[in-house]
């Protein structure tokens, strides 16, 4: 890391310096170059610049302009290009980064340094002119939204910048500026500013953070993948975050750009094209995702591009996983020594555990039976029931009942409660009845299209709100075979040998704490007071031990063993009670 | 001025079910008031009530879809409501997608896997896309309340669960059994519906 005239600090990965002094994505960076890794050339305006920031009423100072301007010139030299040079442009992000990460304050602006030159540059050089246009129109929103404040809708997607710029000039009569460095100087100021913003002012109250800290900014040059040949952009899981599968995984878009990956506007391919296209790319891509999961010691998701034959790393995070591949992961890393096998118990959670051992249909039971609706599905799992279609009904019915709904209003909240499963006609994943039904975990088909509901008012049917398919009758489903679930039994192994107590099926002496009338209705258990009241006793059963409030009134008891009920997983069981005396032992330590 | 018979048992079909404090919440007026307006609605068939909870009764469906027009008649005429009314499906837009994914995190292959809130900056990304959007709708809902000052609610209502949410009580974001934003979002919207008469839009 070196200072260009003490106030901004060029990130090389020389040195790091610490969270509170660069934030949490100046330090992120530094640490990529440090392992050597191809990053796009970067500056930070460290914290301490933000609260001089704040100290000369909101201005920033000229010396750290000056700096700005070193640093810039730096990157410039780094790719060969210039900011706002319409013969070899440099466009640049700005981003905020304290150093815990904190609500309220503004987070990115993309592509400063666009004018109009440099969108005809950037359309030459790209081939794509209606790309380049809305690149631009997409600086002159965000700058509105985020520097003046401007209340936008989405430009049309044939809108051009003239437009746009009138939009935000209507909205606050002000100027997205043309010049670039006037958009770099306002936007860092932007960010700085932010610091003191209502919500970020409101969420340090509630949290008690102090007022003295604040963000630095971090200005990194950008890369694209569709400027000319060997270029792209992908992402990449360093193990497959579906199966849990070790092989890496990943999608790769030819002549794609950032948001194009997300947008679904392009076909991805699977990782091999990039193999086929760019073999030294692709094998310096694998080699650095190695790299970062040894680091890190978990599945990395890495966002890359490939901008003329030139890898670059743009951001790396721990992969979001299917419980399924939780599993796997967990037991893989472990056994490769990557993690304890005490962290490996730690890093499923009970609910993932549920949800891999959550009962499903059958393949051949839901072959044979008739499918009555299709739709989106809303939220996972498989219930059954009589359909009703008003909220009353479902309130009223004795028995297991499916609503189905044309859509849902807040007069079917109670309905949906009282329900096993819903099914609703008009709407998608983020319909109103989608996110209610995921806050109550009542499976879900929405969208199974206008009047098919009414024809099955009365009939018994059993919904698989994973599949998004409603079925006649109410099917059986079946258990999951642990054995068939990758490296679960391992896992329980190693929870086994982590936990005291052990889970059992019957004990004729056993505590029945529901009979006692202690059950979750009630809200979590105290701990201490609940291993009050086993201590010296057997064996318990109750809802309340699924809880993590119950596992430990257990540990602190010294109750042997625990009797499943008809309801509970007694893997799920065994697991939070492994984790509890995990957290129990750590807690002793300290 | 719309008559606190027909505001008690709009109240109450926004809520669908309830107590009088709960649709006194809703409407802005005393409880004690609204009792005995629903009360009233027991008496001529209009609602059910049983122990403090009330419900309103299809015939009282049919009341209320036979005075709206004529109790919101300026309202419904008013542009200014309309626009406002655009601008609030906009936000209701970006504000559905938002509650989407603080349940389900996109995963890899355009798969959603359920949020276990076990990564923070994931959680606090898009509680920051609530404040943003709660900011919005702070100026709709301000220009909804100079046109029909008992809206003003919501937005005490939701600046409560917005507040909530950022010191950290999860469960205002989207929880259903709670005043959590989604909860008042979504009330605000049936009440704007049944004021302007229109159809509720579902998310593609």
């Amino acid at each position: 890391v070196t200072a260009v005239a003490e106030r901004v600090v060029v990130l090389d990965g020389s040195t790091v310096r610490s969270r509170e002094a660069i934030g949490n994505k100046g330090r992120s960076i530094a640490e990529m170059l440090r392992l050597g890794l191809p990053v796009p050339p970067a500056m930070c305006l460290p914290i301490e610049e933000c609260r001089r920031f704040h100290a000369a009423a909101g201005v920033l100072e000229e010396e750290a302009w000056q700096s700005v301007l070193g640093g810039l010139a730096g990157i410039e030299e780094k790719l060969g290009r210039r900011f706002g040079d319409p013969e070899r442009p440099l466009l640049v992000s700005v981003r905020s980064g304290a150093a815990v990460s904190m609500p309220g304050m503004m987070d990115t602006v993309l592509n400063l340094g666009i004018t109009e030159e440099v969108e005809e540059a950037l359309g030459r050089l790209s081939g794509d002119p209606g790309f380049a246009r809305s690149t631009h129109c997409r600086f002159i929103h965000e700058f509105g939204q985020t520097v003046l404040g401007a209340d936008l809708d989405e430009p049309a997607p044939d809108a051009g910048p003239a437009e746009v710029r009138e939009a935000v000039r209507r909205d606050t009569g002000e100027e997205v500026p043309t010049e670039p460095l006037e958009q770099l100087r306002a936007v860092i100021q932007t960010v700085f500013g932010s610091w003191s913003s209502r919500r970020a002012k409101a969420y340090r109250r509630h949290w008690g953070i102090s007022e003295d800290g604040g963000t630095a900014v971090i200005v990194q040059a950008m890369v694209f993948g569709n400027l000319g040949e060997e270029s792209g952009t992908g992402v990449l899981f360093s193990r497959n975050p579906l199966s849990g599968d070790p092989a890496p995984y990943g999608e790769w878009l030819a002549g794609g750009q950032g948001e194009d990956v997300v947008s679904g506007t392009h076909d991805p391919l699977p990782l091999e094209a990039l193999a086929e296209q760019m073999p030294s790319v692709h094998e310096r891509l694998l080699d650095a995702s190695r790299l970062l999961e040894r680091e890190h010691g978990d599945v990395q998701d890495i966002e890359f591009t490939v901008e003329r034959g030139e890898l670059f790393l743009l951001q790396t995070r721990s992969a979001k996983r299917s419980p399924l591949a939780a599993v796997r992961t967990a037991v893989d890393l472990a056994d490769e020594g990557a993690i304890e096998r005490s962290e490996a118990t730690r890093r499923v959670s009970v609910e993932q555990l549920a949800t891999v051992l959550a009962p499903r249909l059958a393949e051949e039971v839901a072959a044979a039976a008739e499918v009555v609706a299709r739709g989106v599905a809303a939220c996972p799992g498989v219930a059954g029931g009589t359909a009703v279609t008003d909220s009353d009904a479902a309130c009223e019915a004795e028995g297991d009942t499916v609503l189905t709904r044309p859509t849902t209003s807040p007069e079917d909240v109670s309905g949906m409660i009282a329900a096993r499963a819903v099914v609703t006609e008009r709407g998608g994943s983020t319909s109103h009845a989608a996110v209610v039904t995921r806050a109550l975990g009542r499976p879900s088909v929405v969208g199974v299209g206008e009047g098919v509901t009414g024809d099955l008012a009365g009939r018994e049917l059993t919904v698989d709100g994973s599949a998004g398919v409603v079925y006649a009758g109410l099917l059986q489903t079946e258990e999951v075979d642990p054995a068939e679930v990758p490296g679960l039994a391992q896992l329980l192994e190693w929870a086994a040998e982590r936990s005291p107590v052990k889970v059992v099926d019957e004990a004729p002496d056993a505590v029945d704490l529901d009979a006692e009338g202690t059950s979750l209705d009630e809200g979590a258990p105290d701990p201490e007071a609940l291993a009050e009241r086993l201590r010296g006793a057997p064996a318990a059963r109750g809802s309340v031990l699924a809880s993590p409030e119950g596992a430990r009134a257990v540990l602190l008891a010294g109750v042997p063993r625990v009797v499943r009920l008809p309801g509970q997983a007694a893997a799920a069981l065994l697991l939070r009670l492994a984790q509890e005396n995990g957290n129990l032992e750590e807690e002793r330590q300290k | 001025m719309v008559d606190l018979d027909l505001l008690a048992l709009h109240g109450l079909a926004v809520k669908k079910a309830g107590g009088a404090e709960a649709v006194a919440v809703v409407i802005g007026s005393e409880e004690s008031a609204v009792a005995g307006a629903l009360d009233e609605a027991v008496a001529s068939g209009r609602a059910a009530g049983a122990k403090g909870t009330y419900m309103v009764s299809p015939a009282g469906r049919e009341w209320l879809d036979e005075r709206y027009p004529e109790a919101f008649a300026d309202f419904r005429a008013d542009e200014a409501a309309s626009e406002a009314y655009e601008r609030f499906e906009r936000i209701n837009r970006e504000l559905l997608s938002l509650f989407t994914d603080w349940q389900m995190i996109p995963a890899a292959g355009g798969e959603r896997i359920p949020n276990d809130h076990s990564d923070a900056d994931y959680d606090a990304g898009v509680v920051d896309r609530l404040g943003a959007q709660h900011e919005r709708a702070e100026k709709v809902l301000d220009r909804f309340a100079e046109l029909e000052p008992r809206l003003g609610i919501y937005r005490r209502r939701l600046d409560e669960a917005y507040d909530r949410v950022l010191a950290g009580d999860h469960d205002h974001v989207s929880g259903a059994r709670i005043d959590s934003y989604h909860t008042v979002w979504f009330e605000l919207h049936e009440d704007l519906l049944r004021m302007l008469g229109r159809e509720r839009e579902e998310a593609p």
